[in-house]
């Protein structure tokens, strides 16, 4: 078992959520970058889908038996007492009694911690699951760095903005003013609509980045609602979405994509 | 229809009336489409979410636009009609609270999407005559189970939530749970009625 002493900064147990509940208005919940939680779940020999940790920093663990952890996704400040320590992307085993912490984000806006055989919560308690019976990985998985430039596609309201609107997308930069498991809130040049019509709630995706009357867009991520009034502009490529999901406050991003891609427009 | 772009793994056909929204979701989803994960309807749209091997030129719009009425029957939900608003609404509509009560759970309702929260189901079938704008000012917590009315809609709280539906009484049935298949008790396309307790 492990005691939760301090969950930290949006500190909770996630897996990789449940696809296909949308219609029913379960958005996917689970981790918001999916990619980070499956390779720490790699790293210890686990099924890519284990439940871990997410955390935005303040995050402390004791552990009350041995147990064999990994960490990736932001770059932390980690720190053990009574144990060896644990760098990012290294598997490594813990004695019954270290404590862990995960401190400040250096670089990144959520960090991943798996835990060999995958955990269940109870209150403030994670109890650890059975060994997989897998090996765990011998070398420190390297780190690929996180990207500020995000493919995008166009949304399926493109044609409400004014005509500059996409180059005004795709051209300049944007910082992060806020950023949750809900979605990312950036500044920038306004998005300017070309009519002030409303848009009937319709459906969200993840990644869609949804621009209300102020023109300042928001990328969805795994806790958006499953529909939004607002008209969204274009669509965070699929591959692209965990660097969204990293972007921590005061990050500027890029948006990179083609007008092109309308082609799908009017099929019918 | 209107198919509308929506990155690689989506695809937003777009309609005129909500009873195409309805008998479109309800043949797509009955349908098992290859690759498609997910028939998102809302009022004017369907999204459909694939895993990106699905071709959008493959969805056709039903030729009739008359909503298929399930044969299953209806899922009854029993109300004690005590709703807050109940005699705000019945005043608005210049009816009595018990017309009130009688026109709600007189009628026959289909749920035609969800959303705002996981188990949220937005009935159609409300009589005219119920039919008005949201509050002005929404409650900061209406109670879990509370029968509520907007617009064309009725539905029920699936769990306390802030809300600026008119509230009329009040249900114990569980609209979500997360270990029943499908976890929402009124998915899109289920038939609902009210009685009264």
């Amino acid at each position: 078992m492990i005691s939760v002493e301090s969950w930290g900064i949006a500190g909770s147990v996630v897996d990789h959520g449940r696809v296909g509940l949308a219609w029913l208005g379960q958005s996917r919940g689970g981790a918001a970058d999916v990619m980070s939680l499956s390779l720490a779940n790699r790293l210890v020999g686990n099924a890519e889908g284990s439940a871990g940790i997410e955390t935005s920093g303040g995050l402390v663990l004791r552990l009350d038996q041995p147990t064999m952890m990994a960490i990736a996704g932001a770059m932390a400040d980690v720190s053990v007492s009574d144990g060896p320590a644990v760098g990012w992307g290294n598997p490594v085993a813990l004695p019954a009694g270290a404590q862990l912490r995960v401190g400040r984000l250096r670089d990144g806006a959520r960090v991943y911690v798996a835990v060999r055989g995958g955990i269940s919560r109870v209150a403030d308690q994670l109890i650890v699951g059975t060994d997989p019976a897998t090996s765990a990985a011998t070398q420190a998985a390297p780190r690929a760095p996180l990207s500020t430039r995000l493919r995008v596609w166009p949304g399926p309201r493109l044609d409400w903005f004014q005509p500059a609107a996409w180059a005004a997308l795709t051209a300049s930069t944007f910082e992060v003013t806020s950023t949750s498991r809900v979605g990312v809130r950036l500044s920038g040049i306004p998005l300017l609509r070309r009519h002030d019509h409303q848009l009937p709630s319709e459906g969200l995706v993840e990644g869609a980045i949804q621009v209300p009357p102020d023109g300042q867009p928001i990328i969805m991520l795994a806790d958006q609602p499953t529909t939004g009034g607002y008209p969204v502009i274009a669509v965070i490529d699929p591959a692209d979405l965990h660097h969204a999901a990293q972007a921590a406050l005061g990050t500027v991003l890029r948006f990179s994509g083609s007008c092109t891609l309308r082609r799908h427009n009017h099929i019918a | 229809m209107k198919l509308l772009p929506y990155g690689p793994r989506a695809v937003l056909a777009e309609f005129e009336t909500l009873a195409e929204v309805m008998s479109a979701a309800e043949t797509w989803s009955a349908a098992a489409l290859p690759g498609v994960v997910d028939v998102v309807p809302a009022a004017r749209t369907v999204l459909v979410v694939h895993d990106g091997s699905f071709d959008a030129s493959r969805l056709v719009a039903p030729s009739s636009r008359v909503v298929h009425l399930s044969d299953d029957e209806p899922v009854v939900l029993d109300v004690v009609y005590d709703g807050a608003d109940l005699d705000d609404v019945a005043q608005v509509c210049g009816l009595r609270a018990c017309d009130v009560i009688e026109l709600h759970s007189g009628a026959q309702y289909t749920v035609a999407f969800c959303g705002f929260m996981p188990g949220f189901s937005y009935l159609v079938g409300l009589p005219p005559a119920l039919q008005l704008p949201r509050r002005s000012t929404p409650r900061t917590r209406v109670r879990s189970g509370s029968v509520a009315i907007a617009a064309e809609f009725a539905g029920v709280y699936p769990r306390d939530s802030p809300g600026g539906w008119h509230l009329l009484g009040r249900t114990d049935a569980i609209l979500w749970h997360d270990s029943r298949t499908p976890p929402a008790l009124l998915p899109p396309g289920t038939r609902v009625r009210f009685r009264p307790t």
